[in-house]
């Protein structure tokens, strides 16, 4: 199932959405959190420290749209790009907004 | 065709959640596998104009075939706000997931940068957890 948080800046968006996501993985579902800030705290949110946070890999935009050159799999996208947070949840950074309109 | 991100998001997580900071126009040109959610919930605040850009994003995702878009009334100083929440969202056609409560708890975490420690914010964690279980039921009768 794939739930898609918007509002703008000021909501308290990425708040929610940390919330949302540890509500999930409270429950015994395997959670993936994505961020598509170019800027992303939801990591922060979730618990992780900001050092780590800014070493988190951007996932690259011919994996997020494309099929990748055929050396990644789903699982090895997961353990190279993802990180799991203190809340147990998986933190993926995709798509810098600089590539938001590149399409 | 389906995209090794969304290989991975089926294969490898029971629940995807993505953060939009970009925003829906410009996740579906080009963020592909990301902007097409099962679920969209609209974080909108206790404004008339706030609850006017939900009924607007919930517009612009039924275009993009989004096939469950709610609102979420957040920071809402209760119990007024919950009623301003329900009366103005009617007007604008938002449905509503939930209504979450300002929390001085969230207030403090958000000051500090730091995630809502363990025990603190138990209105907006039960909050939460309505929406959460709102969306399992919504997905279920989705069959």
């Amino acid at each position: 199932m794939k739930l898609g948080v918007v509002g703008k800046g000021g909501t308290g968006k990425t708040t929610l959405s940390a919330l949302l996501a540890k509500s999930y993985a409270e429950r015994g579902r395997r959670v993936l959190a994505v961020d598509t800030d170019s800027n992303p705290n939801l990591a922060q949110n979730l618990g992780l420290d900001l050092g780590v946070t800014d070493e988190v890999p951007v996932l690259p935009r011919s994996l997020a749209v494309g099929l990748g050159d055929g050396t990644v799999t789903p699982a090895s996208l997961i353990a190279e790009y993802g990180v799991r947070t203190p809340s147990e949840v998986t933190i993926l950074h995709a798509m810098r907004v600089s590539q938001a309109g590149a399409g | 065709m389906r995209s090794l991100l969304g290989a991975a998001i089926d294969e490898e997580a029971d629940v995807t959640l993505v953060d939009m900071e970009a925003g829906l126009e410009h996740l579906s040109r080009s963020g592909g596998t990301l902007a097409y959610a099962d679920v969209l919930l609209v974080i909108m605040e206790p404004s008339r104009k706030s609850i006017l850009t939900g009924a607007r994003t919930i517009a612009l995702a039924e275009e993009l075939g989004i096939p469950r878009t709610f609102g979420v009334g957040n920071k809402a100083r209760l119990p007024d706000d919950a009623e301003f929440f329900a009366t103005v969202a009617g007007e604008y056609g938002v449905p509503l997931a939930g209504i979450v409560p300002q929390d001085p708890d969230v207030i403090e975490a958000d000051r500090l940068g730091t995630p809502l420690a363990p025990g603190k914010g138990a209105a907006v964690r039960a909050a939460v957890a309505q929406i959460v279980a709102f969306v399992d039921k919504e997905l279920v009768g989705a069959g």
